[in-house]
């Protein structure tokens, strides 16, 4: 990718204390993101997915919560280094955040308007009214009908898609840089999802803002990302272009998640498939594979040590972390 | 909409008549009062109600308008009211909003001090606090501001923890919000229910405190008319002239009454989960 990049996360560990030991639910994650790139962060629940991002923003709860390693360099700085205030500063001004669930995300007492246009007071210091002028337009860019009548609405008088397409005015109210949307169609029936995306994926490509998408949803992935991040508890075990990642996926945890996905063709063998096993529990996690339990083709070493990132392609930053890939065993 | 189903709300419009009807009987007093309240009349000593004399409430041991009285002592009585549950609930909910929000150990130790207060039933604390300030109006203010607020604290505190973790407080934290921000703009109106029933409840209260500390001679000095101080003085006379303690008592019974029925009736209103029920 010859486009500058914007957002460089390097070798970031989040943790978790709790009565039980000390989770990791983030160990040791690199990435980089450029401008315009839309990045899609795959995995199952609590591989760490969501954990990622709200590290890049420092809004992971501590305590327990605490970023213990790593840096995220935006634009050159080191957020994890800077002020508080610093960040605050950049929070929806530079970089935005969609959340999952848009039933719960917006504040029920407020009209949608003046949520909207938060973003906008908050960093450019706006005046209530010039606030609101902007917030119906970004009603409006966003296809919601009859904007200015309805800016002064509540959120629970708006469907769940409308709430949804609020939340991305709400994120993009101050052209960010970067957009993370976590999971931002989970919570939404399947041809609002469509819209949803097709929303994100028109509005990022006209500011040419850089998405990271995360989801569990392998088709959302194949019809919006440039590249994808695949995690498997707290660890990126495979990166690689969209096209490379459906047609020749290397880890065996990639394939097992393609293999699950239901096909609509009849001549497919009757069960679904699933991947055997369920992850692994983050507490003191042993220096092995953590799916060695799970994998089909387990080798010996894998439960003896953690495999290394193999790169396999720096040009498209295509790499793998499993030892059926990593050369030094091939030849032994 | 909601002042809609306030005017609807036969409770709350009746508790609003009535201190509609006190609020009136201040304004008028302002410009005109029966009698000057302090005015002794050796002539007329504890007379009944009658009209020929004027003396429509009949007059106290000193010959004094008990009708003009309890006229002056109502602004009296309303002003360290409202200006004692106005102090508690500003410096309660303040306390107790960024306790709640912050957590940790402010939380522990300002809970503790409220639990420390709570401890001694509110007519005692405010004694207490009465005799630590000395015998002044103003003290009667402060004395009921600070039995208010640990419990102005400790409604907004619950309140506030039950929403903090919400979605939409993240959503504005990732939004740039600060946290000042956050509470000003996003948990302050969603705690604002609650806190407006304890306002109204409050205020009935304020009025019992207020006369119980002015009956024990702790609040508002003779010769200065206050139904508290007013059924003080009766004590003594009740058995030969009633009216001295009865319309001063009843002064304080609709009163509180009347906040009593605007605080359940704004509960019934303001709460969803009564919404729409008939």
């Amino acid at each position: 990718m010859s486009e500058e990049s914007i957002l460089r996360v390097e070798g970031l560990v989040t943790q978790f204390s709790t009565d039980r030991g000390l989770v990791k639910a983030v160990d040791g994650i690199s990435f980089t993101l450029h401008r315009g790139e839309t990045l899609g962060i795959v995995g199952e629940s609590g591989s760490g997915k969501s954990v990622t991002n709200l590290s890049i923003l420092r809004l992971v709860q501590s305590p327990p919560g605490n970023i213990a390693a790593g840096k995220v360099l935006f634009q050159g700085q080191d957020l994890l280094q800077a002020s508080e205030e610093d960040v605050r500063l950049l929070r929806g001004k530079n970089i935005s955040m969609i959340f999952q669930d848009p039933l719960t995300s917006l504040n029920p007492v407020l009209k949608v308007s003046i949520q909207i246009a938060e973003a906008i007071q908050l960093h450019h210091g706006l005046r209530r009214k010039a606030a609101k002028a902007k917030a119906v337009e970004m009603m409006k860019l966003i296809g919601i009908p009859d904007a200015e009548r309805r800016a002064d609405d509540y959120p629970h008088q708006f469907s769940g898609g409308m709430r949804q397409r609020i939340m991305i005015a709400m994120a993009l109210s101050c052209n960010p840089d970067i957009l993370i949307a976590d999971e931002p169609t989970t919570a939404l029936d399947v041809t609002i999802q469509a819209q949803i995306l097709e929303l994100i994926k028109n509005l990022s490509a006209k500011d040419r803002t850089a998405v990271i998408l995360i989801t569990h949803d392998l088709g959302v992935v194949a019809g919006m990302c440039d590249t994808v991040c695949v995690m498997y508890a707290g660890r990126i075990v495979e990166r690689a272009p969209v096209d490379e990642l459906f047609y020749d996926p290397k880890h065996p945890y990639t394939r097992g998640l393609l293999d699950s996905i239901p096909s609509v063709d009849l001549s497919g063998p009757d069960r679904l498939y699933s991947i055997p096993g369920a992850p692994p529990n983050l507490i003191d996690m042993p220096d092995a594979c953590p799916f060695a339990p799970r994998c089909s083709s387990v080798m010996e070493v894998c439960t003896k040590a953690m495999p290394p990132e193999t790169v396999l392609d720096a040009a498209t930053a295509r790499s793998v972390r499993c030892w059926l890939h990593t050369k030094e065993i091939k030849n032994a | 909409m909601k002042s809609n189903r306030l005017i609807r709300n036969p409770i709350a419009m009746t508790g609003i008549t009535i201190i509609g009807l006190y609020l009136l009987v201040i304004l008028v007093s302002t410009f005109w009062l029966p009698f000057d309240p302090v005015d002794m009349d050796i002539d007329h000593l504890l007379e009944g109600p009658s009209l020929a004399t004027g003396h429509l409430f009949g007059t106290d041991e000193f010959g004094r308008d008990i009708l003009s009285r309890i006229m002056k002592g109502t602004s009296i009585s309303l002003i360290i009211s409202i200006a004692a549950t106005a102090l508690g609930a500003i410096v309660g909910t303040t306390m107790g909003t960024w306790a709640g929000y912050l957590g940790g150990r402010w939380d522990h130790a300002l809970m503790r001090v409220a639990d420390v207060m709570f401890s001694f039933p509110s007519l005692l604390l405010a004694i207490f606090i009465m005799a630590i300030l000395g015998e002044k109006t103003y003290n009667v203010v402060i004395a009921i501001g600070i039995v208010y607020i640990p419990q102005f604290a400790r409604i907004s505190r619950g309140a506030i923890l039950t929403i903090k973790s919400s979605e939409f407080i993240k959503a504005a934290r990732s939004n740039g919000a600060s946290s000042t921000f956050i509470l000003r703009k996003h948990l302050l109106p969603n705690i604002l229910v609650p806190l407006i029933v304890q306002i109204s409840l409050s205020l009935s209260v304020a009025i019992l405190l207020e006369s119980s500390l002015s009956f024990l001679g702790l609040g508002v000095q003779p010769p200065a008319p206050s139904w508290g101080n007013m059924l003080s003085s009766a004590r003594k006379v009740m058995v030969l002239a009633p009216w001295t303690a009865i319309y001063p008592g009843l002064a304080i019974v609709f009163l509180v009454l009347g906040f009593n029925l605007l605080g359940d009736g704004l509960r019934d209103i303001l709460d969803p989960r009564l919404r729409n029920v008939r």
